[in-house]
C-alpha cells in the first residue's frame, strides 16, 4: 500500500474520488451524531445535561491523540524510506490535528466550568493536552520557518517522533496522578463502561471525526501536491 | 445531580460546528486556488 501510493498522479487518481466520499459520510454522520448527542440521548446521573459536552468533546480527543500517532507514523516512514508523500501526509495532518486539539481544550473547558467549577486546572490530563497542542503548534511552526523543504520534511519528522513521548503521558495521566478529570471509560482495559444510549452517539460522532479527518487529510494533501507541481515548473522557467 | 447548564453545552457545539466547518472551508479554498494555479500554468506550458 504505502508503494501504491508512492506515485503522486495514482494518490491524486485515488484521493479525487476517496475526500469527496469521506466528506460526505462525515457530513451523514454529523447529520445523525448531534441532533442525537444534543437531544435524544440520556442525562447523566450526576452530570446532569451537561455530559452532551462529551459526545463533541471525547471525540476530538480521541483523534487529536490519534492524527498525532498518524504523523508519528508518517514521520518515520518519510525519513527512514524517504516515501514521496510520507512528509506530505505528516505536514497536511498536523493542521487537522491541531484543530481537534484546540477544539478539545475549548470544549472540556466548557464542560469543566459548570461541573468542576473551574475552567482550567494544571492537572495531569489538561497539561499534557496542552502540550500536545503546544507541539502541533510547534511543527506547523518549524514547518513555516524553514524555506528548503527537504530540510524542514526532516527537522519537523524529527520533532515529530520526539514529541510522540507525549502521547502516553496525555492517555495515562488520569492513572498516574491524581488528576480531576474522571479516568477513561472507552479505551480501558476490561471493556466500556458506558451505557449503550450513550454510546451510540459517541461512537457516531467519533466516525464523523474519523471521516472528516479523511476527507480534510487528502483535500490537504492534494493542495500540497498542487503547489509542489506550481513550484516545480516556476523553478524550471524563472520569469 | 447538576442541574441545567445548556449555555455550556450549545457553546461547546456551535465551537465544534463553527471550528470544523472552518477547517473544512480553509481546506477546500486553499485546494482549490492551488489547482487552479497549476492548471492556468500547466496551460501557459502547453502553449
Amino acid at each position: 500500500m504505502f508503494s501504491t501510493f508512492a506515485n503522486p498522479a495514482r494518490f491524486m487518481a485515488f484521493s479525487a474520488w476517496a475526500a469527496p466520499l469521506c466528506a460526505v459520510a462525515a457530513l451523514a454522520l454529523f447529520a445523525i451524531g448531534l441532533p442525537w448527542g444534543l437531544f435524544s440521548s440520556p442525562a447523566d446521573y450526576q452530570q446532569g445535561e451537561t455530559v452532551r459536552i462529551m459526545y463533541v468533546h471525547v471525540p476530538a480527543a480521541w483523534w487529536s491523540l490519534a492524527i498525532y500517532a498518524f504523523m508519528g507514523g508518517a514521520s518515520f516512514v518519510g525519513l527512514v524510506w524517504r516515501h514521496a508523500l510520507a512528509d506530505v501526509a505528516a505536514r497536511a495532518a498536523a493542521p487537522i490535528g491541531a484543530a481537534f486539539a484546540g477544539l478539545c481544550l475549548i470544549t472540556g473547558s466548557l464542560w469543566g466550568a459548570p461541573t468542576w467549577g473551574t475552567w482550567w486546572e494544571w492537572d495531569g490530563r489538561l497539561t499534557s493536552m496542552l502540550v500536545l497542542f503546544v507541539i502541533y503548534l510547534g511543527y506547523l511552526a518549524l514547518w513555516g520557518a524553514i524555506e528548503d523543504e527537504e530540510k524542514a520534511a526532516r527537522l519537523a519528522a524529527v520533532l515529530c517522533l520526539a514529541g510522540l513521548v507525549n502521547l502516553p503521558i496525555v492517555h495515562y495521566s488520569v492513572e498516574w496522578w491524581s488528576t480531576l478529570h474522571q479516568a477513561s471509560s472507552v479505551l480501558r482495559s476490561g471493556g466500556s463502561s458506558i451505557h449503550p444510549e450513550m454510546l451510540g452517539p459517541l461512537m457516531t460522532m467519533a466516525g464523523a471525526y474519523a471521516f472528516l479527518f479523511g476527507a480534510l487529510l487528502l483535500t490537504n494533501m492534494r493542495a500540497a501536491i498542487y503547489r509542489r507541481r506550481v513550484e516545480a515548473v516556476r523553478l524550471r522557467s524563472p520569469i | 445531580m447538576i442541574e441545567g447548564g445548556w449555555e455550556y453545552i450549545w457553546a461547546s457545539y456551535a465551537v465544534t460546528v463553527g471550528g470544523l466547518g472552518a477547517a473544512a472551508l480553509v481546506a477546500a479554498l486553499r485546494l482549490r486556488h492551488w489547482a487552479k494555479r497549476a492548471r492556468e500554468l500547466g496551460k501557459a506550458k502547453n502553449k
